[in-house]
């Protein structure tokens, strides 16, 4: 029986479910802009928020987006490393399923229970709310941590499965003898595969790390007497966060291998450098994590040297592969640049320029002053949202119907422009010391809120332009397949 | 070996774990207790499954759908099997330790063995994922607990106990990476796609999906 002949049999249809996943994955990423634009306008003193509330948004905001950005990254992922091997479809539904579960326990958590421990939950916190959240609402957001974890797990499982089935292993599917010149560079598995399988080893180890410390604190919760080491529930918890959050950059960037070639009409070049990029991003992802650590003053020394020398390396060789791949890709093809070529270019530039304020805060010594600033949200905003959201835009955009374009333009330019203005007003408030995850703001800090506000909105606005001309795309097309 | 004898090997092997000295050497330290008593007669209970997986009733095979229900007796057996009051009863009270050495075997070990061949390679994955974290994150409350959770055994054999589970996950994480990244001959080599096998066509008239993977081409 061929993998199609299953498929059928259970009765999903896979366009059916990238259209559900596009469609979850458009709107909670507007609902959690929204949750941004809120604590923007509060720090601005534009509106007013209460503290505890600002706090409640903060972790639903840091929650939501992590896991929105990680299913944007496996819609990417899923729709085009389902043509190189066997997936189920059934595996991916579920995945959204969980999701939807574990977001709507979350967000319970927060806005009914008022759990706001930001999303790193740190270890003991969730236990010592002073009364602002009880041990039920902190259990709700560890058990919608845990079931968007068994998702995704799931989901990685089943790539996994389907990629041994056709490469044997996940070395040769990642293109390790390719990397080290021990095969033929036209025999490594296409760039949707590597990235597939690079993006699965890491997120399987970070998920299972992260699901041991979820245990142990919801344990802690109702048994405050067990009490774990806090240091070591502190690199747990960063390992599983950091890991997945970069693996949505790694599961987004496949849109760029993906469609760019398209609209040049050129085939992505995979060399040896290719490859030896995803195998060294893939060992550097998994140790690069203390530099998250770096203010702690009680981790070894040589884990934070670890942190700060692998910091430099970490996002380069994949991201220089990229960078110079897509310049390279488009150079002289004569493209005519549209919206989706437009984004997922703008999410590889994005990627490329945030990793330099990030590679800046990854240096102990620049930490030391930068660490709780606004730089912070400043670079991983960067290549977050002008990164990985750009280029699932760009694969919404890819896979809107061609019917309706007019709006397409001016929702691209709100969103890069807009921004790139939030971006920098994070960055420039770092550079000025302004502090982060503070919901009250001095007078001296308030024209960085405000520009970053102002262009918070506009990105709100593009977004929100391009998802719903993809649902009215949509929902006008399907009438008109229906007939056809 | 013939089926009887792996029977009598299997039976033989159960009266060596059960005689007094051996018992009270393993049951001794919990660590031991926890991480190769236990083990061993769930391994009685595999060898077991492979002697009469050929006489297993039909309706039986029917029944274990994809394996699941074995699996799920296997995790509420181990689970039981890994509380400290259990573990403390079995120590104190010779019938509790005589239904740990029936139940081990064959409500863990007899089902693991016939239900696991008919998992599918997701379940197994998934099963496998869910027990080596399991067991590090009950290491670390092994560690973590202020107090001892066995009344048979000391704060250091727990905090031992400890340490053995998390190596012993970190280990089996290892071994299950290195097996998964090594691999094996894949089944469908042939139709690996060319390594620039890039640029999926946009989908008029909506949502076009680029062709799924067909194991033929």
């Amino acid at each position: 029986m061929t993998i199609q002949a299953v498929q059928t049999r259970g009765g999903i249809s896979a366009r059916a479910a990238v259209l559900a996943y596009v469609v979850v994955c458009g709107l909670v990423l507007l609902l959690m802009m929204v949750f941004g634009l809120l604590m923007r306008l509060t720090q601005a003193q534009w509106i007013d928020i209460q503290p505890d509330l600002f706090y409640v948004i903060m972790t639903m905001h840091g929650a939501g987006m992590v896991g929105i950005a990680g299913l944007c990254g496996a819609t990417v992922m899923w729709y085009f490393v389902r043509r190189h091997v066997p997936v189920t479809t059934g595996i991916f539904v579920a995945n959204l399923v969980f999701f939807l579960i574990g977001a709507l326990l979350i967000l319970g958590s927060g806005f009914i229970g008022g759990f706001g421990a930001a999303w790193t939950f740190l270890f003991p916190l969730p236990a010592h709310s002073g009364d602002l959240w009880s041990a039920n609402a902190a259990a709700a957001y560890m058990f919608g941590l845990l079931f968007i974890g068994v998702g995704f797990l799931l989901l990685h499982l089943d790539i996994a499965r389907g990629i041994l089935s056709v490469y044997g292993g996940l070395g040769a599917a990642l293109g390790v003898k390719q990397a080290f010149g021990l095969a033929p560079e036209s025999e490594g598995p296409p760039p949707a595969v590597a990235a597939s399988t690079m993006a699965l080893i890491v997120n399987i180890l970070g998920i299972l790390l992260g699901a041991a410390v979820l245990v142990i604190t919801l344990v802690n919760l109702y048994v405050p007497s067990f009490a774990f080491n806090a240091l070591a529930a502190k690199n747990m918890i960063f390992f599983f966060g950091h890991v997945f959050i970069n693996a949505t950059i790694y599961m987004a960037v496949i849109a760029v291998y993906e469609i760019l070639p398209v609209y040049t009409h050129r085939a992505w070049k995979t060399n040896q450098a290719f490859y030896l990029a995803w195998v060294l991003s893939t060992v550097f992802v998994l140790i690069v994590y203390p530099h998250h650590l770096l203010m702690d003053f009680a981790m070894p020394t040589w884990a934070l040297v670890l942190g700060q020398v692998v910091s430099w390396l970490s996002g380069l060789p994949v991201l220089l592969v990229t960078a110079f791949g897509a310049l390279t890709n488009v150079y002289r093809s004569g493209i005519k640049w549209n919206t989706a070529a437009g984004l997922v270019f703008v999410g590889a530039a994005g990627w490329a320029i945030g990793v330099i304020p990030a590679i800046a805060d990854g240096t102990i010594e620049v930490n030391s002053f930068m660490h709780n600033t606004q730089w912070v949200p400043g670079h991983f905003h960067t290549y977050l949202l002008l990164g990985t959201i750009a280029m699932f835009l760009g694969f919404l955009t890819h896979i809107t119907p061609r019917s309706n374009n007019a709006w397409a333009p001016t929702g691209f330019w709100l969103y890069v422009v807009g921004g790139s203005i939030f971006v920098l007003a994070f960055l420039t408030a770092g550079a000025a010391s302004v502090p982060r995850r503070y919901a009250v703001h001095l007078p001296s800090w308030l024209p960085y809120d405000r520009v970053g506000s102002i262009g918070a909105a506009l990105v709100v606005v593009g977004v929100l332009i391009l998802v719903v001309r993809f649902l009215v795309s949509v929902t006008s097309a399907a009438p008109e397949e229906a007939g056809a | 070996m013939n089926n009887n004898g792996r029977l009598l090997l299997i039976a033989g092997a159960w009266l060596i774990l059960w005689l007094r000295p051996l018992r009270i050497a393993l049951e001794g330290d919990m660590a031991v207790h926890m991480t190769v008593q236990v083990p061993l007669l769930i391994g009685l209970g595999l060898l077991l499954a492979v002697s009469i997986r050929g006489q297993e009733p039909h309706w039986l095979a029917e029944a274990d759908w994809l394996g699941i229900p074995g699996i799920i007796l296997v995790i509420f057996g181990t689970s039981f099997w890994m509380l400290p009051r259990a573990l403390d009863s079995a120590v104190a009270d010779p019938w509790f330790d005589a239904i740990k050495f029936l139940s081990l075997p064959l409500l863990v070990g007899l089902p693991l063995g016939l239900s696991w061949r008919r998992m599918p390679p997701l379940g197994r994955a998934f099963i496998w994922a869910n027990f080596i974290p399991k067991l590090g994150a009950i290491g670390g409350l092994y560690l973590a607990a202020p107090t001892r959770l066995c009344a048979y055994y000391r704060l250091d054999q727990q905090a031992t106990a400890g340490w053995t589970l998390i190596v012993i996950a970190v280990a089996l994480g290892t071994l299950w990476f290195i097996a998964a990244f090594v691999g094996w001959p894949p089944q469908h080599a042939a139709a690996r796609p060319p390594s620039r096998d890039t640029g999926s066509k946009p989908g008029p008239p909506l949502l076009a999906l680029p062709p799924p993977y067909a194991s033929s081409r």
